[in-house]
């Protein structure tokens, strides 16, 4: 499905992340797995650093923290927020929504919408595509588009396939209309019949938590999980980013008429080093181009690693240059969604603490 | 398909000197999830074929693998 969108760009990004870093030579040391091969791990797939929340500590806390950073520096003001964004998979609450939590928190205006959507490691690409709807709205000037999760709370710690590589982060991006005459283009495709792919199982209305949910089984190869816990078959979702990523940008950049070399950076979701070098290969894209050092820093940090990217990767380059971006994001629903831009002369780009 | 190629792309993986046919894939100490990660990679890159997960656990050998691989090349 193909969108596009005029004079709308986006004016800032802030990441934040926890203080608290877990170090992947040190856990591995407590699965039962031999040194050789998690050194293996670590040189192939970039595992190394990652930042996961103390106990307790949920979405609400670390956007209010992010929120509050901006308005205490001036790069945003509280009465400005015309509508609230949150794409997350790790709600604080069933009822009430996560963003009107966040609303309350923080005494934004009533004169508001805060909406939240269920999106994970799409999810950025997502909630600009919704930011960009809402800016057509006369009364609504600015959006701010949050991405936030923490699903460290929801991997199992004895689960080598998953633990060692999550990583926790919240994303505040401002989105504004442009005032010069600029396109962007963006597709989308979603296959609810893959869902079982990456899925928490228990936990819902559908199978609710309960004492045996909670129960580590032996899901194979040393590792227990339980149905609380988040659920990745590693090697469907391998194969649905290889298969379907590709021409899903190739469609984008043909149609939207820009040539592939012409595109400075190619910024994607953050699995692992491993597979973003295989979709460089694909694409034929240097991998200067297609940056994979998120996961060695932060995890896997679900929808919030486009802006990682972004921060990290670009950080005070785009306060003042402009580059021609495109953005890719796949991952639960199954979900896949690009989108080519124009990124730059941001008012703010970094990443802080959450403490 | 050129099995002794494919034998040594799937050696580099298993990072040892030679695979034979009749090597048994459980058998060699690196043959884990990132070595059947890395046989899903090659076979999309080299071969232009998906296969799954559990078609590889599915079978015993390099050589039937090889034949797996092969038999998705003429689909």
């Amino acid at each position: 499905m193909n969108f596009t969108f005029h004079r709308k760009r986006i004016t800032g990004v802030l990441v934040v992340v926890p203080e608290n870093e877990r170090v992947f030579a040190d856990e591995m040391k407590n699965f039962n797995f031999p040194e050789a091969r998690s050194l293996k791990l670590k040189e192939v797939m970039g595992f190394d650093k990652r930042r996961v929340v103390e106990p307790g500590v949920c979405v609400s806390d670390l956007v209010v923290f992010g929120l509050q950073h901006l308005f205490e520096t001036g790069a945003l003001k509280r009465e400005e927020i015309d509508a609230l964004i949150l794409v997350t998979q790790t709600p604080d609450h069933f009822v009430p929504p996560t963003s009107s939590i966040i609303q309350g928190r923080l005494r934004l205006k009533q004169d508001m919408l805060c909406l939240d959507i269920s999106q994970a490691c799409a999810g950025f690409v997502i909630g600009l595509m919704q930011a960009f709807l809402l800016l057509e709205q006369e009364s609504i000037k600015k959006v701010v588009l949050v991405n936030a999760d923490v699903l460290s709370r929801k991997a199992s710690p004895k689960d080598r396939n998953i633990y060692p590589l999550i990583g926790d982060a919240a994303s505040i991006v401002v989105v504004e209309r442009d005032p010069e005459d600029s396109i962007i283009h963006a597709n989308l495709k979603m296959d609810g019949a893959r869902s079982g792919a990456l899925t928490i199982p228990a936990g819902g209305l559908r199978q609710p938590s309960t004492l045996e949910t909670s129960m580590l089984e032996d899901v194979g190869d040393n590792n227990l999980r339980a149905k609380d816990h988040l659920y990745m078959d590693g090697a469907a979702i391998f194969n649905f980013v290889q298969t379907e990523v590709p021409p899903l940008l190739e469609d984008l950049l043909t149609r939207s008429g820009v040539p592939r070399d012409s595109v400075d950076y190619y910024l994607c979701h953050q699995p692992n080093r491993f597979m973003l070098q295989k979709l460089a290969d694909k694409m034929k894209v240097p991998y200067a181009k297609m940056p994979n050092n998120v996961v060695e820093h932060f995890g896997n940090n679900s929808g919030v690693s486009i802006p990682t990217v972004i921060a990290y990767d670009l950080g005070p380059r785009l306060l003042t240059e402009q580059l021609h971006v495109c953005l890719a994001g796949f991952g639960a629903g199954l979900t896949w969604s690009a989108m080519l831009l124009k990124l730059g002369r941001l008012t703010f780009n970094a990443i802080i603490e959450f403490k | 398909m050129d099995k002794v190629k494919f034998y040594e792309q799937l050696a580099k993986i298993l990072d040892i000197a030679e695979v034979k046919g009749e090597d048994v894939l459980r058998d060699f100490e690196a043959w884990d999830s990132l070595a059947a990660l890395s046989v899903l990679a090659m076979a999309d890159s080299k071969y232009g074929v998906t296969i799954k997960a559990e078609e590889i656990r599915s079978v015993s050998t390099a050589e039937q693998l090889a034949n797996l691989v092969e038999s998705k090349q003429k689909k």
